[in-house]
């Protein structure tokens, strides 16, 4: 094993993590993490950066499954067309109350949850975050603190409800 | 050095560990005698703490095989010696589709460093190898022009090449990375043939000079003109390849 697949075999487990948390789907998030290797591998000499490799990873694995989003709902939008259905929005029904801070978390949108993935559990600078996803450091910062602020909500949505439905 | 009493940002840089040590030491003094905003640096804290908690079982999955870098590196090799091998074949069963022309893409990809690589591909493909149907057969004089006009408007005409023996015969619609092309043969009375080649610059915009390159046993004129690129190719080292050396203008 040479030194790249190395520091490679320690990555892939938080890559697959990373996507776990935007597919919400362990099989579909491999996929992802093998589609983003594949393209990180075949880019390898000309486009690596010299700083943190699991930045550059995380950005290259966030920017694939936006992309296949994107093309995925365009595909609902499209069988809605046909159907006149549309499946892809969660239901009021199918929304349901956080009960746990991963609960929470789950429903956060993609970008707050790749934020927090990022800065809260990798430990990833404001600055890499930036570079990630090409926005000023400040507007890292003012994202993070509403991503911050729903999850505490969501979360709150636990603690407080409790109480509520104490009986007298 | 930050100012007081920070803000919110700071308090997040705060619970991110983003700080310098001083800066650090300002915010923990200031916390220590806020008990409001103490409260809520520390939900912040404990969020990210179970988070960080929650997401810890994730790292443990079993590991999957189809992710071994070694692995993936070796399949990608395979599939990029796949992909050249099977650029002909692609083009023969798409071929088969008729007019609405096929991808060529992978005969631009296979090399996209020499001007014009795809015009010499093509006349391989059709002109020698005779792998791909035409779309178009001339009947009578004058038609391919007309066929031509259909798809490239304000292109260049096609060059008279009468004085040397050759005439148009066929055409053939293709579509490249750059776009539509076409490709158009001329023969002489002894079945030797020349191609024109004529598709859109491609989104750079990659406008040639007049050029000659050959290219194994093939030569290829090249030139640009009205927004088109264009291409002439025949067998190097016959009378019809000095004369299309030597001609400037087409």
């Amino acid at each position: 094993m040479n030194d790249i697949d190395e520091q490679l075999s320690e990555i892939i487990p938080r890559l697959r993590r990373f996507a776990v948390s935007l597919t919400r789907n362990p099989s579909s998030a491999d996929d992802l993490v093998q589609a983003s290797l594949e393209r990180a591998l075949s880019s390898w000499n000309d486009k690596r950066p010299d700083g943190d490799l699991r930045a550059w990873l995380f950005s290259i694995l966030y920017r694939q499954f936006l992309d296949a989003h994107r093309r995925s709902r365009r595909y609902a939008r499209m069988l809605e067309f046909f159907t006149g259905r549309d499946d892809a929005q969660p239901s009021a029904e199918r929304t349901v109350i956080a009960q746990t801070t991963l609960q929470a978390f789950d429903q956060l949108n993609t970008e707050q949850r790749a934020l927090l993935l990022w800065v809260s559990v990798e430990g990833l600078t404001y600055k890499e975050v930036a570079e990630i996803l090409g926005v000023p450091t400040g507007t890292v910062m003012s994202r993070l603190s509403r991503a911050r602020q729903a999850l505490r909500e969501l979360s709150d949505g636990e603690i407080s409800r409790p109480s509520l439905r104490r009986l007298k | 050095m930050i100012s007081m009493p920070p803000s919110e940002r700071d308090l997040h840089a705060y619970v991110d560990h983003q700080l310098s040590d001083a800066d650090r030491r300002l915010v923990e003094t200031f916390l220590a005698s806020n008990a409001e905003i103490s409260e809520q640096v520390r939900a912040w804290q404990q969020d990210a703490q179970q988070l960080r908690a929650a997401l810890s079982g994730a790292l443990q999955q079993p590991a999957n095989p189809e992710l071994d870098p070694a692995l993936i590196r070796q399949r990608l090799k395979r599939q990029s010696r796949r992909h050249l091998a099977s650029a002909a074949v692609l083009l023969i069963a798409v071929g088969i589709g008729g007019i609405s022309g096929w991808q060529a893409r992978e005969m631009t990809l296979v090399s996209t460093q020499l001007p014009m690589t795809d015009a010499l591909q093509a006349y391989r493909l059709i002109a020698q190898q005779g792998i791909l149907p035409a779309d178009y057969k001339v009947s009578d004089d004058g038609d391919m022009q007309h066929w031509l006009d259909r798809y490239f408007t304000q292109a260049n005409r096609l060059p008279d090449l009468a004085g040397a023996g050759f005439k148009p015969v066929s055409g053939r619609l293709l579509s490249t990375e750059q776009g539509p092309a076409a490709m158009v043969v001329y023969e002489d009375s002894t079945g030797h043939k020349i191609s024109f080649y004529v598709r859109p610059p491609g989104p750079k915009n990659y406008l040639l000079p007049r050029g000659s390159r050959s290219d194994g046993e093939l030569q290829a004129e090249y030139w640009s003109g009205a927004g088109y690129n264009y291409a002439m190719v025949s067998p190097s080292d016959t009378p019809a390849a000095r004369m299309l050396k030597q001609t400037v203008q087409f």
